[in-house]
């Protein structure tokens, strides 16, 4: 499967109704060793609630200069958050998530405040 | 010693690299019809590319990565595209006039036809950037450029009425001039992009990567760009002010580079003259040279092709390849008998229509602490940033009305 | 950062999220040469429109792609599977602003036109493989 058609899906939750668009995928390097740096794992899957598309990188970023610049773009994702992949349930034309499924916060461990 | 010899030479090199053939153009232009009540301009810009220049520069110093990676990356695929294609064809409009710009000033040296000299430029551009090694072609073309130190000089030889230029600087206009509106701002513009021009950045980056900056040369290369380039634009200024002088009273509007030289030939006769034609060879074939590089750079840096004057040919086949297709794109442009003087007005227009592409990427990369660790941006730097963000933007909406409204400055 | 407050999340090793750290990042090879962009991400398959198993493995990312399928994640579309020009996440060594491979650039399939237009154009070209004086 290839990342760029799962990018900019809908995601719907168990009723159908729509959360937010899938902006990004997160994974995290804990699998098996490989030849050079352990396998990637996808760990789960990045909502955002407003634009569709993810922007210059400000969001889950500890970036916030220029002051102005990063508050706009923060307001344009606000309400993004983190799905575990264990709770998608199908796969299709959109995401369908669990009825359990729990949000997460979105941000990067290295920039938790 | 040795230091300090090399900080003298980033300076002058910075100084005489700043003016190509955008400048020349547009500074006698602007002289000749509007006096020097442009010269604010000349002082946004330079205050601008120093800015840009060296958080581009700080980038690639810091995260080895230039310009066009940044934009890539930040943008993604699709818009970094869109950005690709138009940076690419300005940079191509630049080329172009730069080679042209060779080719008249070598008319104006030998009066041999300049379509004669444009097949000569263009291999000449290209055997230098196939052969010669990165950091002497800087020097060496930055050093001749400085001869157009002449200009600055001129200004004192035609014992001008200091009183009048500097009313115009404050922004008196010249009882000769006769301007709308509109055409002050359209050339407002056009002199902003001659001093901001995208491919200095692209350069300017990749050069840094070239000559394998690292945080220990960031205090020199700021020193080059805070000093050599406001000197530049000094230069910048005093080629205005020769227009002013001589041209302005007369009428005489500025159609060649002729028209650009006559001030220095009447305060200083012929040797003047043979000096000025060596500045402007020099300044347009190094402008020549580093619009060809930059062809090639944001090219391979968009797709990720191995790049780089320090590898050899071999080593880096499609950046060297881009190059060959975009000087003959330039000569073929050239060869349909189009004014390059014309084409040097249109193409620091379109540079400035250009500007927030590349712009807006290095600022908030420079800003990112994952690039840049502690080297972010500081609060300085972005206060003027963000100042510059709204001129860039400004300036780049205004400035297609602004031609359709002037007739492009007619 | 967002203006509800969601719990976070805990992690066991480093984390990539593929837009923010992967997609159009510059590739270097073992010599630090520029060798391609990543141009998009195949991870391994996941069954479409079929309930999936919350016990499976979750997938992991098995290549980078280069090459076409940038034209098409630009302007729609898609290559081929047979076409895309793959390059096996066990060769990444290391990711930072750019990503490092273990292998050098020349061994890669994706970077085929490279050595055509420097064995057929470039190399050809008198001094196309000397350094530069």
């Amino acid at each position: 499967m290839i990342l760029s058609d799962l990018i900019h899906k809908k995601v719907l939750d168990a009723e159908g109704t729509v959360v937010g668009n899938l902006v990004d995928v997160r994974f995290v390097i804990d699998g098996a060793p490989g030849q050079l740096l352990a396998s990637a794992r996808l760990h789960g899957i990045i909502v955002s609630r407003g634009t569709a598309s993810t922007f210059l990188g400000y969001e889950r970023n500890s970036a916030n200069s220029p002051f102005i610049l990063a508050k706009f773009l923060e307001w344009r994702h606000r309400g993004s958050f983190l799905v575990r992949w264990r709770d998608i349930a199908m796969i299709d034309d959109a995401v369908h998530l669990r009825a359990s499924f729990q949000r997460l916060s979105p941000n990067l461990p290295q920039n938790r405040s | 010693m040795k230091k300090l010899l090399g900080l003298a030479l980033g300076i002058l090199t910075a100084i005489g690299g700043f003016l190509d053939i955008g400048d020349l153009v547009t500074n006698g232009v602007v002289g000749s019809r509007f006096g020097l009540t442009l010269g604010w301009v000349v002082l946004v810009g330079v205050v601008g590319i120093c800015l840009f220049a060296q958080m581009s520069g700080r980038v690639a110093a810091v995260s080895g990565r230039a310009t066009f990676e940044i934009i890539r990356e930040r943008l993604g695929a699709r818009a970094s595209m869109a950005n690709l294609g138009a940076s690419f064809i300005v940079n191509l409009m630049t080329l172009t006039a730069e080679i042209g710009g060779i080719a008249l000033s070598l008319q104006l040296a030998s009066s041999i036809s300049p379509m004669l000299w444009m097949p000569v430029a263009a291999v000449a551009v290209w055997i230098v950037v196939w052969r010669v090694k990165f950091s002497i072609m800087e020097n060496v073309t930055g050093l001749l450029g400085l001869t157009l130190i002449v200009f600055a000089v001129a200004v004192f030889l035609l014992h001008p009425n200091w009183l009048d230029l500097g009313s115009q600087l404050l922004g008196q206009a010249p009882k000769q001039s006769s301007e709308s509106p509109a055409t002050y701002w359209y050339y407002a513009i056009a002199l902003f992009g001659a001093a901001m021009t995208p491919y200095e950045v692209f350069f300017f980056s990749s050069g840094a990567v070239e000559e394998k900056w690292t945080v220990k040369d960031l205090a020199q290369s700021r020193m080059n760009v805070l000093v050599g380039f406001p000197l530049g634009g000094i230069l910048s200024i005093a080629i205005a002010a020769c227009a002013t002088i001589v041209l302005l009273p007369k009428n005489i509007a500025v159609t060649s580079l002729s028209e650009i030289a006559l001030p220095i030939a009447q305060a200083g006769g012929k040797i003047a003259l043979i000096i000025v034609l060596l500045g402007f060879v020099a300044a347009t074939f190094g402008a020549a040279l580093e619009t060809t590089l930059s062809s090639g750079y944001t090219l391979a840096q968009y797709f990720g092709w191995s790049w780089g004057k320090f590898r050899r040919p071999a080593r880096a086949a499609r950046f060297h390849l881009t190059m060959i297709i975009a000087l003959i794109i330039g000569l073929a442009v050239l060869a349909t008998g189009v004014d390059p003087i014309a084409v040097t007005e249109f193409s620091v227009v379109f540079s400035a229509i250009a500007l927030p592409l590349t712009y807006l990427p290095i600022l908030i990369v420079a800003n990112d602490p994952q690039y840049m660790g502690k080297f972010v941006n500081g609060k300085a730097t972005n206060f003027f940033g963000m100042i510059y963000l709204v001129i860039i933007l400004v300036a780049s909406l205004a400035a297609i009305p602004l031609m359709i409204v002037t007739g492009a400055g007619a | 950062m967002s203006d509800t407050d969601y719990p976070e999340e805990t992690y066991a090793g480093r984390v990539l999220d593929a837009d923010l750290h992967l997609f159009d990042r510059q590739v270097l090879d073992v010599d630090g040469e520029p060798a391609f962009a990543v141009d998009d991400i195949e991870i391994s398959d996941v069954p479409i429109g079929l309930p999936l198993d919350p016990a499976a493995p979750a997938p992991v990312i098995e290549s980078l792609l280069s090459g076409p399928v940038l034209a098409t994640r630009t302007f729609g579309g898609r290559p081929p599977s047979s076409r895309l020009e793959r390059i096996p996440w066990r060769h990444v060594s290391d990711i930072g602003t750019a990503l490092t491979l273990g292998i050098h650039s020349d061994e890669l399939d994706a970077t085929w036109t490279e050595r055509w237009v420097r064995d057929r154009i470039i190399g050809r070209i008198p001094g196309g493989r000397h350094d530069p004086e």
